[in-house]
């Protein structure tokens, strides 16, 4: 019984966080034109005969963060031409894109936190125990 | 006494003071980086630069004595173009390097530039570096920054009494230097720390470890040795980072001694931060109701007779009142503050305390010195009598084997029958100490650490008796190295026998069960096949043969009170927390109290106090001398051919903490490679 409730409301009726809702599917399917891919798998959508631009999130959870910048570009409408059709320049140094990892394991932890093991750099208030 | 105008305010001021002091006397501030108070006047930095009437140029107000009718403007535009032009050529060779610079916000040069500089700078020459010198493992230099104002020289040749610092060549290429790098060997060398007015000389061990603003500063009072100089404590987090002085005439003035500045470092290292009970033949960590449940079932089945404690030298009193306390439940009288064996005995307070005290010794016109080496047991009673000397022509005559006291002493040899001879009246000290009309004696720990110390001590007294004790005037003084013992002998904390009677017992099986509190200085050994409580702060001594260890707090974790040689009581301020789990020393005897259900009749440091008020009347006068009364003391009878022993070992090593600094240990070792001939330093 537990495990149907789960399921209904992990399912697109009831939430929107987990994927698509109902109705994004529904305008995508009469109106959307696939405009490309990004890496994690993100599909990029406009409308057919308009102005509207929108994402489908793929392999995670519905979070802006997971749009890369050069995508977030053509989203919010800075560039008209996709990155699918001519990718932006990279340079050597430049680091794959992050989410924002607040929440997950992976989020960012003071040195010296528990979370972090408990290991901390040396301070001048640390002091040498007598041992017998 | 001759008056003047200063800014149009009239002043009059005793003849001989210089135009700077009577400026301050109206609340004049003159800039200046050459003058100090306790220092001879330079006239070297120009910085305090006056204009006076009918003179043609300005005159520097440090070195010119005020005359009848002078007349001085501070704040004329010549005054305010005088000190910029200073300034400007002060800076021509100064580096701008404060942000990397340790006196950065605690600098003389940088406030008075802030204060009484131009805004700009119109040299565009290169600056002048200087290679810097190395002056010991306590002072860092960098002497590109010197101004050669001068200061650390005077220190170290008028205070410090060593010739080890000078300047090298002249104009702007003299330079500031220990010769061919020689360490400044001088118990009082961190002081040119605090005198430097810039970044030239600053303290190696603190060095780039904080900045002054960061620190949280608290005034307290040290317990190296039985001076009681007294210092502020500056931590940062719960670390103590360093330790400065803090004015006090009738102590230290402004000067400590370098075991007390630097012995910092040892609050952090070797330290007891928990209980440890011992299990079989090895210690074991214990959580605090499981080391009072080991001595609550050892102590099941001793009488009290069979018990005894003994304290320390860094022992605050309220914690020797709390174990006075505790064992007086527990039925046993048997606590010894005397660790050292000395024969002082309690009761007469006179017989133990420097009873001209401190500043009184400038007043001394004589000074006997019996067993005692000032210089290591306690420099700055040395300081004071070097000042003495210099001052007011004080004679110092010695009988001891103490060496180099930094003044000139006339010799008598190291022999204690001397003292007879000298009472006898025909010795050439006895009219000496007659001709005198303040005469003083100052009898060392050594002196009455012999097996016939309780006659040399009568000695003593008799010969201040017959000379040094007059009218307003008690000349006879016990120079005590431990900052508990006159606490304690306050306390009257002795016991029959003494600390040698306690080994004894202990040896023989009589006693059963002993408390240390922090009582490192005898050895433990013959404590081996007794039960054994040591209460302290470091692992030295006292833990070797320890079968219970309670970690307590060190005088910079606590408020304690302490009572310097002259019977001066002070207390300490609590600047940082104990480590771990260790307690404040009387809360962990107050604990233990109830697990053995004695009721100590406290709850809190307060009442504590009030009841060591009870014990002893004149705790409750803090920072007051309180005249001893003159009685009889010591013992009659023979005192036995032979010298005196030294009364402490090496004076970088005197206490637990010290022991535990590696900083001291370096000072030791440098000290020792570069003085073999006897210093006294010797361990």
């Amino acid at each position: 019984m537990a495990n149907l409730i789960e399921k209904l409301f992990s399912s697109p009726i009831f939430t929107w966080w987990n994927s698509a809702t109902f109705g994004t599917r529904l305008y995508t399917s009469r109106k959307g034109v696939k405009v490309g891919e990004d890496k994690e798998g993100n599909i990029y959508y406009r409308e057919k005969d308009g102005k509207r631009r929108w994402v489908i999130y793929k392999n995670g959870p519905i979070e802006a963060s997971r749009v890369p910048a050069e995508w977030h570009g053509w989203l919010h409408y800075t560039v008209d031409t996709p990155p699918s059709e001519q990718p932006l320049p990279t340079k050597s140094w430049e680091k794959d894109h992050v989410p924002n990892l607040t929440g997950t394991a992976g989020a960012y932890v003071p040195p010296g936190s528990q979370r972090a093991g408990g290991q901390r750099a040396a301070s001048s208030s640390d002091y040498e125990a007598w041992k017998p | 006494m001759p008056k003047l105008t200063i800014d149009g305010q009239e002043v009059e001021v005793a003849p001989g003071t210089t135009v700077l002091q009577a400026c301050e006397e109206v609340g004049v501030e003159i800039p200046r980086f050459c003058y100090h108070e306790r220092l001879s006047i330079a006239g070297n930095c120009r910085m305090c630069l006056v204009d006076m009437e009918r003179s043609p140029k300005p005159i520097a107000s440090c070195a010119m004595p005020v005359g009848e009718g002078m007349v001085i403007h501070t704040n004329t535009e010549r005054v305010k173009k005088a000190r910029e032009g200073v300034m400007e050529f002060l800076l021509i060779n100064h580096p701008l390097d404060c942000p990397i610079c340790d006196q950065g916000g605690e600098c003389d040069l940088q406030d008075q530039a802030m204060a009484f500089g131009r805004s700009g700078n119109r040299y565009h020459e290169n600056k002048r570096a200087v290679e810097d010198k190395y002056m010991g493992p306590l002072v860092e230099t960098a002497m590109t920054r010197c101004i050669h104002c001068q200061r650390c020289v005077r220190f170290t040749e008028e205070v410090g009494g060593v010739e080890d610092m000078g300047a090298l060549w002249r104009g702007e290429h003299t330079e500031i230097t220990t010769y061919l790098d020689k360490v400044i060997e001088s118990e009082l060398s961190g002081n040119v720390i605090d005198l430097c007015p810039v970044g030239a000389l600053t303290s190696k061990p603190y060095s780039f470890t904080a900045r002054s603003w960061e620190l949280k500063k608290t005034e307290s009072v040290d317990v190296m040795d039985a001076v009681g100089s007294n210092i502020r404590v500056d931590a940062r987090g719960n670390a103590v980072m360093r330790i400065l002085p803090r004015l006090h005439e009738d102590v230290n003035e402004e000067w400590i001694s370098d075991t007390t500045r630097f012995a910092y470092d040892g609050l952090k290292l070797r330290r007891l931060d928990t209980p440890y009970v011992k299990k079989g033949k090895s210690l074991e960590e214990a959580a605090w109701g499981d080391a009072f449940a080991a001595i609550k079932k050892k102590l099941k089945d001793v009488k009290g007779s069979e018990i005894a404690a003994v304290i320390g030298d860094l022992a605050d009193m309220e914690s020797m009142v709390a174990l006075k306390d505790l064992l007086g439940g527990l039925g046993s009288k048997r606590i010894e503050c005397r660790q050292d064996g000395t024969a002082l005995e309690a009761g007469v307070r006179a017989s133990y305390i420097m009873n001209t005290g401190i500043a009184g010794i400038e007043e001394a016109d004589f000074l006997l010195l019996v067993g005692t080496n000032p210089r290591f047991e306690a420099p700055l009673v040395n300081a004071r009598i070097r000042k003495a000397t210099r001052k007011n022509g004080l004679k110092v005559a010695n009988i001891g084997s103490a060496e180099d006291l930094t003044y000139k002493v006339d010799e008598f040899g190291d022999d204690a029958t001397l003292l007879k001879k000298v009472l006898g009246g025909r010795h050439e000290l006895s009219k000496a100490l007659k001709a005198a009309a303040k005469p003083m004696i100052i009898v060392g720990q050594g002196a009455l650490r012999r097996a016939d110390g309780a006659q040399v001590l009568k000695a003593a007294h008799d010969i201040a008796e017959k000379y040094c004790v007059k009218e307003g005037w008690n000349g006879f003084n016990v120079l005590h190295t431990a900052a508990a013992r006159v606490g304690g002998l306050d306390l009257g904390l002795t016991a029959k026998g003494g600390i040698e009677a306690i080994k004894a017992d202990a040896e023989a099986g009589k006693l059963k069960v002993v408390f240390l509190l922090g009582a490192d200085e005898f050895d433990t050994s013959a404590l081996k096949d007794t039960f054994v409580v040591y209460l302290g702060t470091h692992g030295d001594e006292g833990v070797k043969n320890a079968d219970v260890i309670l970690p307590g707090a060190a005088y910079t974790e606590k408020s304690g009170t302490y009572v310097n040689t002259e019977g001066r009581v002070q207390r300490t301020a609590k600047a940082v927390f104990a480590p771990g789990d260790a307690r404040e020393d009387w809360t962990i005897l107050r604990a233990l109290a109830d697990v053995l259900e004695v009721k100590l009749g406290y709850n809190n440091l307060g009442e504590l106090r009030a009841r060591l008020v009870k014990l002893a009347p004149l705790a409750a006068t803090l920072d007051t001398l309180v005249p001893a009364e003159w009685a009889d003391f010591g013992a009659e009878g023979d005192v036995a051919e032979g010298g005196f022993g030294p009364a402490i070992g090496n004076f970088y090593l005197t206490n637990p903490v010290l022991r535990a600094s590696k900083i001291m240990a370096e000072c030791v070792e440098i000290r020792e490679g570069n003085a073999e001939e006897a210093t006294g330093t010797h361990g």
